[in-house]
């Protein structure tokens, strides 16, 4: 703690929800300070990796001697204009971080602590220890209370099944993520939080699978999570990213496997897109006209990993020409890229891929702020879709 | 029965929160026109039960929003946004007498909310449509908790996260004694540095049998001020009940402590002036005839102070305070008489030139634990006062509803007071 000799206290920071869900909007505000007065807003985080993240915004006081995150622009520093939460979506590695850093939580069952500090006059997070006015911390979490995380070895699937609070019956959606490899909990995690039993598994690099990339991965998923006796058997739905949209469009269109609703994001990378073709010729050709659900298809216009709309033109052709237009949604979303995340997570335009045996960094794409409005517009439309679809009364 | 076509959906938000944040609750896609009950069930720490309820009708869409839907019964009616919080109160079956009060301020309190078909208001054995978990929490994320241990004080001292410097306040309790942590802590979150004090059951009273003097409140007072984190003129006190004396007593004659501002809760002015906290107690103890006992064998204390006196032997002279002075009254308080002594107070400092320092916030068919909001109203608790040996129900008094937007509205206005005072 710092001794001062001022007599003034220092100004006021609140940050409501200080404990939020990390798809949660934040309301930040200052108060107490001089009118029109310049001062950065900060947020300082670490990742479970120990790398630094940090973003910030130059503002002026009002004539009241307030800051309103909601209401004020940002006129310098990681962001610009009216963003609510810019502070959040454009976190970016602090300088001498290491290259090719994605945030990506591990440990859904504690929070990201971010530190927001207001500092005086329009500064970077460099200078936070000689500026500083004030700080709030505040808790983003993946998991709402009363969620239950429960690991599922079973059948060969390897996974994490969450389930919302309550006795249930809930919907479902089986969670497929891209060729990075081991399980990814976070988007599951989150889902169950919005009342959805949801189910994450892994198809490579993990330790307890007997056989990688298992192509029936996704239709032992789904039947595992129809005879789970606390989740609706004939309301599950599917979330794919990447390679997980192969796996999708695959269980969705094959007769024998009846999935009430899917939902893709971006398409697959290119080296995998070939590997898919190759599979394709051989024995797992897809029928996309077989698709008997309604399928919401999600791209980034700016995704450098593949041309996504022209991949999104020729399933929508098809499905015309078997006169399942109405099955069909398109979200596209201009600069944004491949990696479309939960909301406010920051965005990566490229990242480490692998190490060994040489380093290679992906392309995905996107420029931050389209990118960052794409994510907190498509989780939206997803949540809309499932509930409408997964939630709503039987139609008969 | 509509529960296996159905996936009612129920949403608690924040689902993490300040005990003082409001959560909006949503059930969606019930049938339209259904009748449903909302329940709220809390295990405190002693592993009490707690619950509340209340019977609603869905919408034509078949929504319910407690921000905008009456309840028709149950533990609150009418309108109620955080009626399922504070209405709650021990499940049937429970010991008598109990009083919620959480301990252990760096874990949350867990409400599980849920929602049943029908209506109705025993819960055994009946399995929830949907139930959402809630945590409640005392402390914001960063408040920094630290257990004094030199001074020869018992306190707790809570610090908000940042560089500081902050304002702060003494916060003393009543006549129950013990170290109660809550109240400090969440002022805290709210930017004021705060020291809970126990100042009737402290370490040293406990070793040498003998009540603290006025030297003892001032050696907290000077180790706020000296904190390197305070800012030493921007100190406060806030008191309820036995504390409003202290707090009144500091204001009014010590050269040491000067409030800056000062909070006056559920209490009074009446004591022996100059006298010490045993003087204060003994004076207590012999107007103890005065004390009656209802119907239900509860234990009326408010008359030991009554009628107010007119020496002014035994009240602390109020026309003497200098610093702004916030005083908040039950009108239905039966264990002191908050109204009756604030009225006094408001007169003698016209008489004496400074009412334009005096606020009053008065409070029909309010009780006397006017505790933070959304806290549940306790019109009678087991209670055993420092002075006394025996163990008597005490009756608080307040109607629930009524308490409860008290509460509410008081507590905003608290917040307010020290803002202004504290950080203009």
């Amino acid at each position: 703690m710092q001794s001062r000799t001022s007599t003034s206290p220092a100004p006021v920071l609140t940050v409501t929800p200080a404990r939020g869900l990390v798809d949660d909007p934040i309301c930040i505000k200052a108060g107490f300070m001089p009118p029109n007065h310049p001062v950065t807003l900060c947020a300082q985080m670490r990742s479970e990796n120990g790398d630094l993240w940090e973003a910030f915004g130059h503002y002026n006081t009002s004539a009241d001697g307030t800051v309103n995150l909601a209401r004020d622009h940002s006129v310098g520093g990681s962001y610009l204009g009216c963003e609510p939460m810019g502070l959040f979506w454009a976190l970016q590695p602090g300088p001498g971080e290491r290259d090719g850093l994605r945030l990506r939580k591990k440990n859904v069952k504690i929070p990201l602590i971010v530190d927001i500090s207001l500092l005086e006059g329009h500064v970077t997070p460099r200078e936070r220890e000689n500026s500083e006015l004030a700080v709030a911390t505040t808790e983003r979490w993946y998991m709402a209370p009363g969620v239950q995380r429960i690991d599922i070895r079973q059948n060969g699937v390897v996974g994490t099944l969450f389930l919302p609070p309550g006795p249930g019956r809930f919907p479902a959606v089986l969670d497929l993520w891209g060729m990075g490899g081991g399980l990814v909990e976070y988007r599951s995690s989150l889902a169950a939080s919005r009342g959805f039993a949801s189910f994450s598994i892994a198809y490579m690099e993990h330790k307890d699978l007997t056989v990688q990339l298992d192509i029936d991965s996704s239709d032992k998923a789904i039947n595992i999570l129809r005879e789970h006796p606390q989740i609706c058997g004939d309301r599950i739905g599917i979330i794919g990213l990447c390679y997980g949209v192969y796996l999708t469009l695959r269980t969705a269109t094959l007769s024998d496997v009846n999935v009430r609703r899917t939902v893709v994001y971006s398409i697959p990378y290119l080296k995998v897109w070939k590997l898919l073709l190759e599979l394709a010729k051989s024995n797992m050709y897809m029928n996309i006209e077989n698709l008997a659900c309604p399928l919401l298809y999600i791209l980034g216009e700016d995704d450098q990993n593949f041309p996504s709309t022209e991949n999104a033109n020729l399933i929508e052709d098809i499905l015309k020409t078997a006169g399942k237009s109405h099955l069909y949604t398109c979200l596209s979303y201009p600069g944004a890229g491949h990696l479309i995340e939960p909301p406010y997570t920051p965005h990566s335009r490229m990242s480490v891929w692998r190490i060994k045996p040489e380093k290679m960094l992906a392309l995905w794409g996107g420029h931050t702020a389209p990118h960052a409005a794409a994510q907190e517009d498509a989780w939206k439309e997803i949540l809309k879709f499932l509930d409408k679809n997964l939630r709503a009364k039987l139609i008969s | 029965m509509w529960r296996q076509q159905r996936s009612v959906h129920l949403s608690v938000r924040p689902s993490r929160g300040l005990v003082d944040e409001k959560v909006a609750i949503l059930v969606q896609s019930a049938p339209p026109g259904a009748r449903i009950t909302l329940c709220a069930f809390h295990r405190c720490e002693d592993r009490h039960g707690w619950e509340a309820f209340a019977h609603y009708l869905t919408d034509a869409a078949g929504s319910l929003n407690v921000s905008r839907d009456p309840s028709l019964g149950g533990t609150y009616s009418g309108v109620e946004q955080m009626g399922l919080f504070w209405s709650i109160r021990p499940v049937p079956g429970s010991h008598p007498g109990l009083r919620l009060r959480k301990k252990n301020v760096q874990t949350p309190m867990e409400f599980t909310i849920s929602v049943y078909q029908d209506h109705f208001t025993d819960f055994t054995d009946q399995v929830p449509l949907a139930s959402q978990t809630v945590e409640r929490w005392y402390m914001a994320p960063g408040v920094l908790r630290t257990p004094i241990k030199d001074h020869e004080l018992t306190a707790t001292l809570f610090l908000p996260t940042g560089p500081g410097p902050f304002p702060a306040i003494l916060d003393l309790w009543g006549g129950g004694g013990q170290l109660v942590e809550y109240r400090a802590a969440l002022l805290a979150s709210h930017g004021f540095a705060t020291l809970a004090l126990d100042y009737m059951t402290p370490k040293i009273t406990v070793e040498t049998g003998k009540m603290v003097d006025n030297t003892y409140f001032e050696r907290a007072f000077t180790f706020l001020q000296q904190h390197p984190g305070v800012l030493a003129e921007r100190v406060a006190m806030l008191g309820l009940s036995f504390g409003v004396c202290v707090t009144l007593k500091m204001a009014a004659y010590s050269h040491v402590v000067k409030p800056r501002c000062a909070v006056c809760i559920s209490g009074s002015h009446v004591q022996p002036v100059d006298g010490t906290m045993a003087d204060i107690l003994s004076y207590f103890d012999r107007n103890g005839h005065k004390i009656q006992l209802n119907d239900e064998n509860q234990a009326i204390l408010r008359n030991l102070l009554l009628p107010i006196p007119t020496d002014p032997a035994f009240k602390v002279d109020v026309g003497r305070v200098q610093c702004p002075l916030l005083v908040v009254a039950g009108e239905d308080d039966q264990n002191w008489p908050a109204a009756e002594s604030a009225q006094d107070m408001k007169e003698m400092m016209e008489r004496a030139g400074n009412a334009h320092l005096l606020t009053v916030l008065s409070y029909p068919n309010a009780g006397h634990l006017l505790e933070p909001p959304y806290s549940p109203h306790t019109r009678a608790s087991s209670f055993r006062s420092v002075g006394s040996r025996e163990k008597i129900t005490a009756l608080w008094g307040g109607h629930c509803a009524a308490h409860s937007l008290a509460q509410e509205d008081a507590w905003k206005k608290t917040l307010d007071f020290l803002r202004h005072h504290l950080y203009s």
